[in-house]
């Protein structure tokens, strides 16, 4: 089924309800997309109740958190404790609702304008703080929705919350495989790529150009690191590629000087790298000083400019994947979007540094969610609930030209389409690496099970 | 410490009102702040469980957390993986919490004081990497998520809401906990703890088994945090481990225990309510100034620690100890005109 | 067995002892001249090496930057004895620590609201050369490291054994209130330790740092622990020990990630192993002094 809508085209209410009609039936005939949920066989359905996303068991009222012309959605995030520098991720959704409030008018949900209020509170990365934060803002603040919510563990933990209170919890912002589980409809992953994807992009270019490359792995201890290792061990399975050895790092520690120490040893032509924040250059660092000199593969989480730069040579030649444009790198310049961002953040978030990588994410998606709300039929829960699985977007904020976000009833990951890119120190930015590549409906398919099932 | 002012008569007032306000407290306020009041009861377990080993008598442990996290695990494992009812795993983490600490506190008889902290510190550093490896929860985290109990139909009229009859599981798992302390303090045991840790070689001359004290206190205080742990799991409905909340947890059962006041039985539960508020408060005075309320919390601790270093059951009896000082003084010239309670703590 | 491999572990094990045992000593330190452990130490070091990435960052060399930190951490050890440890004289140690723990919170947060919170580069006062020995890689920084550890000792030794200050320090710690009696001025020796262990701190950090690759608020807690361990197993009042301590500690965790593969992510239980059976032979760690009693 291909969407003809384009991106401006803000109309037509019939057009997505037939869409989602139809979505409806085809999900209703597969009966593997299996909702836990018991609904009849065959009780298909011609309103907008009963398509991926059921409301008809949800307590409460359907349009909470919409007063007047306001929505008011909630995040958590850590913006204490050891893990601050994810604050960054508000500066940018924030800037971005600026805009879009003070410029624009607000977004036009259903030919009527709204403009958004976002409520944040702090969890410094725990989860039993998330927990409380979310009770809070559904239960107190009354959100509409909550957006963006940061850590896999974190948005684990309020997952059976948010279904039952059937409140959209819209872009996770983690790429981890979890989000593919069919029981929990309410929560949407961001545009980040999936963990699993990244194994499959570096597999696929290892086949192409090194078909029997011996390949090292590095990983965090975590379902981090072995969304990597696994999905990429699952993937070799008949082909030539071999694994010379696996080690393990405390993500709580960063250190990772004896892993790397160990891998080296088998000179394997690979090192790939399931790691992430500073254990990133620090495991890049450690392998330019042990001589070994692999084609590395580094996560996705790790693209940033600062992680880099404190990388410094020895990040030169690292390969990663990315969706977004990198700001401040010559070829976007140009690109209107990178200038409005550019414009947008020197105005409403000056204190933030325009070129972090996690400040142009929090854009992105907050552009992201401007874009759900508006394609929603209605401002209820369950139609922009069901319109954010059923979204098909490009040209979004910094989304690179030529990928789309797609998700569908068969298909829970929104990032499925990027480019492989490489850092070069001397430029001090990523440079891609061939065309876009296209995963749609991918994810799924290559993920060991245990990884998205509970 | 039977010094007391207070009649019999008072005191069993004083915990009836007590009970019947924290009773009461659910019926008022909402899921979130019920859920607030129901961590304050976790914690003072807990707390409850390290002033007999911390304050009573002594040995300070930066671990604790690592025996919450045990006791968390296990109750959400048994519940979740082999279908367990809530109530059923407590007996089970009791008795694995008291081994467990029994085994990590027999050091103890041979180290002591500083390096015997060092090696709990050790155990909450350890837990947490021993969880990542070998717990694979939702997700492929280490997040276990068991289905919690509900409100049951002959609740229905005190507690129609889950977080309500929680809370009540959680009082009355914490009352009998208190009362059980409360009566080891008094008793035997407790003269006996407070005889090690004032002068163990003496203790010993006098009979006590320093052993059996040293190793017992440990593995009580275990049985604590584990218990705790599992009434976590109740509460916030996940168990979770990592390096810096198991820290955070052990550190937060040590601020509850001195904040309360050190080898008082009521100290570490005022201490815990005290933290979880505190704590609470200095989250929403700045809103938008996140990064500042751990600052915020941390002056507010050494504030109060300066104004009350005995802790506020310590301080309270201190100003109370002063003000009938001064009534007495009065009265001087009379005779006293009620019956005089057992009075040692006028020197 | 891969010889040239185990000696790039036992080297990698030397590299990061070196930095477990920069840290310990601060702790050491301060235990030996005030009697209390503090918990704050480490944000302490945390907030010096942010002046010292501050300094740098204003243009100035690495060595000055860490010479002019390590001056302003010293007043700063002794005026937070003066302001926050001073009015808890006549506490107990219990609550002593609880106040560092207060501490602890507030530096950490504070750091990060007048540092900013994302990842800062701070350059390494040594070179970042690679000798090839036979095959292994040496580098630069770790001999470096090694070669301040061992200065520091032979300083803090001539402190406390050849000078009347270090003896004041010590009488200080040993008993407060006979030292008073003595006419030790007893304050300023506790301010003098405070400010001591501080500049001693902001030196690790300055060291720690680079070889992290980044300064954040993080970047001296997970070393904490392994400093509190080096601490503990070398014995609490012995510097000497701290370092050989920190050393087996780094050593005994580059061998056990490379050679013991169950242990993989719980290498932790090594060292504390150690810990365990070295204090139930010597409960005072392998080179304390044995009466060490407040907490």
């Amino acid at each position: 089924m291909s969407n003809t809508r384009t991106r401006g085209q803000h109309r037509p209410i019939p057009f997505l309800t037939v869409l989602v009609t139809t979505i409806a039936l085809v999900a209703a005939s597969c009966s593997g997309g299996g909702r836990s949920s018991s609904s009849s066989p065959g009780s298909g359905s011609t309103s907008t109740k009963g398509g991926i996303v059921d409301a008809s068991n949800c307590p409460g009222s359907e349009t909470e958190g919409v007063s007047g012309t306001t929505i008011k959605l909630g995040t958590s995030l850590p913006q204490s404790g050891l893990y601050s520098a994810f604050t960054e991720i508000l500066k940018g959704e924030s800037a971005y609702f600026s805009y879009l409030n003070q410029e624009l008018g607000g977004v036009e949900v259903d030919g009527k304008k709204y403009t958004i209020d976002l409520v944040a509170k702090d969890d410094a990365y725990q989860a039993d703080r998330t927990v409380a934060n979310v009770t809070a803002l559904v239960n107190d603040d009354k959100v509409f929705a909550l957006f963006n919510v940061v850590g896999t563990k974190n948005n684990l933990a309020i997952r059976d919350f948010v279904n039952r209170q059937c409140v959209p919890n819209l872009f996770a912002a983690t790429g981890s495989p979890a989000w593919g589980d069919v029981k929990y409809p309410w929560v949407l992953g961001s545009e980040l790529v999936p963990y699993p994807l990244e194994a499959k992009a570096l597999f696929d270019y290892l086949e192409k150009n090194s078909p029997s490359a011996k390949v090292a792995i590095l990983r965090a201890s975590d379902d981090f690191g072995r969304a990597y290792s696994e999905t990429f061990r699952s993937l070799i399975k008949g082909s030539k590629i071999t694994i010379a050895k696996e080690e393990t790092y405390n993500p709580e520690q960063s250190d990772t000087k004896s892993q790397v120490t160990s891998l080296a040893a088998t000179n394997a032509d690979v090192l790939l790298l399931g790691a992430t924040l500073l254990a990133c250059p620090d495991a890049l660092q450690n392998v330019k000083a042990s001589g070994w000199k692999p084609m590395t593969y580094m996560s996705g989480t790790c693209t940033s400019k600062t992680l880099m730069a404190l990388a410094g040579d020895a990040a030169d030649g690292v390969m990663s994947v990315t969706d977004i444009m990198e700001p401040g790198l010559a070829a976007w310049a140009d690109e209107p979007a990178m200038k409005l961002y550019l414009d947008k953040i020197a105005k409403y978030a000056p204190d933030a540094d325009a070129e972090n990588g996690i400040v142009a994410y929090g854009w992105t998606t907050g552009a992201l969610l401007a874009e759900t709300l508006h394609r929603s039929p209605s401002l209820t829960r369950q139609a922009v609930m069901e319109t954010a699985r059923t979204l098909k977007a490009s040209d979004v904020g910094l989304l690179m030209p030529g990928v789309t976000l797609s998700v569908s009833a068969k298909d829970w990951f929104l990032g499925e389409m990027f480019s492989l890119a490489q850092y070069r120190t001397a430029l001090g930015h990523f440079e891609l690496v061939g065309s876009v590549l296209d995963f749609s409906g991918h994810t799924a398919k290559i993920t060991p099970p245990d990884l998205i099932g509970g | 410490m039977r010094g007391r002012a207070l009649g019999i008569g008072t005191r069993a007032g004083a915990a009836l009102l007590t009970v019947g306000v924290l009773a009461w407290l659910p019926q008022y306020y909402g899921a979130t702040d019920t859920a607030l009041f129901a961590k304050a009861i976790y914690i003072a377990i807990a707390a409850l469980g390290l002033n007999l080993l911390t304050g009573y008598n002594g040995q300070v442990s930066i671990g604790h957390g690592a025996f919450f996290g045990f006791g968390a695990y296990a109750t959400a494992i048994l519940m979740n993986d082999h279908g367990w009812d809530f109530l059923a795993t407590l007996p089970v983490v009791a008795v694995a919490s008291f081994v467990v600490g029994a085994a990590v506190g027999f050091p103890a008889l041979r180290v002591k004081g500083l390096y015997l902290a060092l090696i709990t510190l050790g155990l909450a550093a350890l837990f947490p990497d021993l969880v990542t490896k070998y717990v694979h929860g939702t997700g492929g985290t280490t997040l276990v998520q068991p289905p919690l109990p509900t409100s049951p139909g002959w609740a229905q009229g005190f507690a129609p809401n889950d977080d309500q009859w929680r809370y009540y599981l959680a009082l009355t798992i914490g009352i009998v906990m208190f009362i059980l302390a409360w009566n080891l303090v008094r008793g035997r045991f407790g003269r006996a703890l407070l005889a090690v840790r004032d002068h163990d070689a003496a203790a010993s001359t006098i009979g006590i088994d320093l052993a059996r004290i040293k190793v017992g206190s440990f593995a009580i205080s275990a049985l604590y945090a584990g218990i705790a742990g599992s009434v976590g799991v109740m509460v916030t409905g996940l168990a979770n481990a990592g390096r810096v909340e198991t820290f955070q947890l052990s550190i937060n059962f040590l601020v509850a225990v001195v904040i309360g006041g050190t080898a008082t039985v009521l100290g570490p539960v005022v201490g815990a309510w005290t933290f979880v508020f505190l704590e609470r408060a200095t989250q929403d005075l700045f809103p938008d100034q996140a990064l500042l309320s751990p600052a915020i919390f941390g002056v507010a601790l050494i504030l109060l620690l300066f104004a009350l270093p005995d802790g506020i059951v310590g301080g309270a009896r201190r100003t109370g100890r002063f003000a009938r000082r001064k009534l007495q003084a009065r009265r001087a010239p009379r005779a006293p005109d009620f019956p005089s309670p057992i009075r040692e703590d006028r020197q | 067995m891969d010889l040239n491999l185990f000696f790039s572990q036992l080297l990698n094990g030397l590299s990061s002892g070196a930095i477990y045992a920069s840290l310990a000593l601060a702790i050491v330190l301060i235990f030996r001249t005030t009697g209390i452990l503090n918990f704050a130490q480490g944000e302490m070091a945390l907030f010096s090496t942010y002046v010292t990435w501050w300094l740098a960052d204003q243009g100035l060399s690495i060595g000055l930057a860490i010479a002019i930190s390590v001056a302003v951490s010293f007043v700063g050890g002794a005026v937070i004895e003066r302001v926050v440890i001073r009015p808890f004289e006549k506490a107990s140690p219990l609550v002593i620590v609880i106040a560092t723990l207060g501490l602890f919170l507030a530096l950490n947060s504070l750091t990060q609201v007048v540092f900013g919170t994302d990842a800062k580069q701070l350059g390494s006062a040594f070179p970042d050369t690679v000798w090839d020995v036979w095959g292994l890689r040496i580098e630069a920084q770790t001999i470096g490291i090694l070669v301040v550890l061992g200065l520091e000792c032979v300083a803090l030794w001539v402190l406390f054994q050849r000078t009347r200050i270090g003896l004041a320090l010590r009488a200080v710690a040993d008993n407060p209130e006979a030292s008073r009696l003595l006419g030790v001025r007893v304050g300023t020796m506790l301010m003098f330790g405070w400010g001591l262990s501080a500049a001693l701190g902001s030196l690790a950090g300055a060291m720690v740092v680079p070889t992290t690759q980044a300064l954040t608020a993080s970047s001296l807690q997970s070393v904490l622990v392994f400093a509190f361990a080096a601490a503990a197993l070398g014995g609490f009042d012995s510097p000497l020990g701290a370092v050989v301590a920190g050393l087996i500690v780094g050593i005994a965790r580059a061998l056990t990630i490379q050679y013991i593969e169950p242990l993989n992510n719980i290498e932790l239980v090594v060292p504390f192993a150690i810990i365990l059976v070295v204090l139930l032979v010597k409960p005072a760690g392998l080179f304390g002094s044995t009466q060490v009693e407040r907490v």
